[in-house]
């Protein structure tokens, strides 16, 4: 029930985004009777409820959705489950017990810190954004650079327009719903800056939240300089090269009041960290086995918190399979240790899950390093099948099925991507 | 009536081909580019009847939060979004409100296009 949190759990979830809603259900469905969903937030829902788009939904309800309807469904669901919902709750590390029991220690407001034992747990902490420290982009520190995100949740939660001249740097999805969101809200949006030669979000929304507003697309252009005393005044920009080292010769400035950041989203693990969990370098998020399982036994891991996904409905699938695994775990169901490592090959910049096990299907979500066309994806001498068109915007789910496993006799299973390097074709798109 | 050509993205997939269009007025007398029938439909809707889905919010008052997400129940045609959104915005909404509550129908006038909350806010204070 919203609001319960008492005695003893089988599986405590951090996170109540669309992951952790998803990772309940799965354990609840897998036999967990007492779950636990802890959200930092007032209320659960994550992400999705700054998110007032459609596009959610469409695999996993065969409908298109808005962000706060398939939240709000989702929790429906878990209170419908007797799954326990708390808000305004922040967990800040967890101990361990000899007899493998974690103890949860939950800060809530107006209860104080408590700790929760519990049997398995799941970590579903989403991500953040990554902001202009990262970028180190020289120039006066002004008010008026922020995350698309941030000003996503200024605009759509609490009512605030975050400036009247827009620039947006990075071509994500975020920062081109952005672009559509403030141009309907009046704002004036100067033009998006994308470092690489292709855009980072889906074509849809560089044609929708983009070309009907004829806001303009500088493929290899970025910020070389922000300018402006107390607020930014204007900002500098320049093409790049090839190696991506901007030409100085040739910036120029564009007056603006704000500069959004769609540069990219990093998994928040600082929990998963403070608990000892294995990260992946390039993910940055835990690595897991084929059971979603970090490093450390009985801690799981969906959603965002383990690798940045485009699409929720991915979410919600890869966390109903790990609150499954959790529950199981919780019930006393042993599995063998995976034997299999997964190593990403050509032109794959990652692969999760990291380790699998012969007998049961898996489903690995990879990502590449470019867009490429027409493209195969080739899993060491086992499997060999077309894709058509790959690009690093858009994650790639592959199912392999377990006779396949059954003919591997290796160690490590090696995973390539093939084809001819592509750009997707934008009309409008200049540099 | 002369054929024109337009230039547009299919943007019906992922890969975004540059279609060629060549018409009389809406009849596609000639389509370049396109690598799959969806290029086609794609295409024929854009120049009959262009059409966009449609979310902003509302001013809510007595509720946690300031705004209202709300969306329209079928595509708006995209010539006329800023119009709809306008219209959108002059409404005022007090709290409770149930996702898929009705808050404007035929928006612009055209029967079928329906304003709807998309979440459910309680009534806080007084
Ligand atoms: C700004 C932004 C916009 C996005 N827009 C889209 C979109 O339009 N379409 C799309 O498909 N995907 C979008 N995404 C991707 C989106 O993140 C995923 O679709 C989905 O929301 C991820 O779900 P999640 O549950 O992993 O993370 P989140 O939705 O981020 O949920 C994580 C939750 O964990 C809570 N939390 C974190 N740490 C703790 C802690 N220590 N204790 C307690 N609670 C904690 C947070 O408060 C949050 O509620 C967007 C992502 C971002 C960041
Ligand atoms: S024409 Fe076919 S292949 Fe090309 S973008 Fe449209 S749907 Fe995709």
């Amino acid at each position: 029930m919203l609001g319960r949190m008492e005695g003893d759990y089988d599986v405590v979830v951090v996170g109540g985004g669309p992951a952790g809603l998803a990772a309940a259900i799965g354990a609840r469905d897998a036999g967990a009777t007492r779950v636990l969903v802890v959200d930092r937030e007032d209320e659960a829902g994550g992400i999705l409820l700054q998110c007032i788009h459609a596009g959610f939904g469409l695999h996993y309800f065969k409908e298109e959705l808005t962000g706060p309807e398939y939240a709000e469904r989702f929790v429906a669901r878990a209170l419908d489950r007797d799954i326990d919902v708390v808000g305004s709750a922040y967990v800040s590390g967890a101990g361990l017990d000899s007899d493998g029991t974690r103890r949860v220690r939950v800060m809530r407001e107006g209860h104080g810190i408590r700790t929760v034992r519990s049997r398995a747990m799941v970590l579903a902490m989403g991500c953040r954004e990554r902001t202009r420290g990262a970028l180190h982009i020289p120039g006066t520190r002004p008010a008026g650079v922020l995350t698309a995100g941030l000003a996503q949740r200024f605009v759509n939660v609490m009512g605030l327009l975050p400036g009247r001249r827009v620039a947006i740097l990075g071509s994500g999805d975020i920062g081109l719903i952005m672009a559509r969101r403030l141009t309907l809200e009046g704002c004036e949006v100067v033009g998006v800056f994308e470092l690489m030669p292709f855009s980072n979000g889906l074509t849809r929304n560089v044609v929708q939240c983009l070309g009907d507003f004829g806001i303009p697309l500088h493929l290899s252009t970025t910020v070389v300089e922000i300018h402006g005393q107390d607020r930014v005044d204007k900002i500098t920009v320049a093409p790049v090269g090839a190696d991506l080292a901007p030409d100085l010769s040739r910036c120029r400035e564009v007056a603006c009041d704000t500069l959004l950041l769609s540069i990219g989203l990093v998994p928040e693990n600082e929990l998963s960290q403070g608990l000892g969990v294995e990260l992946d370098v390039v993910t940055q998020g835990p690595r897991v086995s084929s059971t979603l399982e970090t490093s450390l036994p009985g801690v799981f891991a969906c959603g965002n918190v383990l690798h940045v996904h485009d699409l929720c409905d991915y979410v919600t699938e890869e966390a109903l399979l790990a609150g499954r695994f959790a529950g199981e775990l919780a019930g006393g169901v042993k599995r063998p240790r995976d034997n299999i490592r997964v190593v990403p090959g050509d032109n794959v910049r990652y692969c999760v899950p990291h380790t699998l096990a012969p007998g049961r299907e898996h489903t690995i979500y990879l990502r590449s390093e470019r867009p490429l066309r027409p493209a195969a994806i080739r899993v060491g001498d086992l499997v060999r099948r077309k894709l058509g068109f790959v690009t690093p915007a858009e994650m790639i789910t592959f199912r392999i099925k377990p006779d396949v496993l059954d003919r591997f006799h290796g160690e490590a299973l090696r995973i390539d991507l093939l084809g001819e390097p592509a750009g997707p074709h934008l009309a409008g798109a200049e540099p | 009536m002369s054929p024109v050509t337009t230039t547009l993205t299919c943007i019906a997939c992922p890969i975004g081909c540059a279609l060629r269009l060549t018409h009389e007025g809406r009849d596609i007398v000639e389509l370049a580019g396109a690598t799959c029938d969806r290029g086609a439909k794609y295409a024929a809707e854009e120049l009959i009847d262009p059409r966009r889905q449609l979310s902003t919010t509302v001013a809510i008052e007595g509720a946690r939060s300031a705004r209202l997400p709300v969306k329209v129940t079928r595509p708006v045609p995209r010539d006329r979004v800023l119009e709809a959104v306008a219209a959108i915005h002059r409404l005022r909404v007090r709290a409770p409100v149930r996702a898929g509550e009705v808050l404007l129908e035929a928006l612009l006038g055209e029967e079928g296009l329906a304003v709807v909350a998309t979440r459910s806010l309680g009534r806080v204070g007084p």
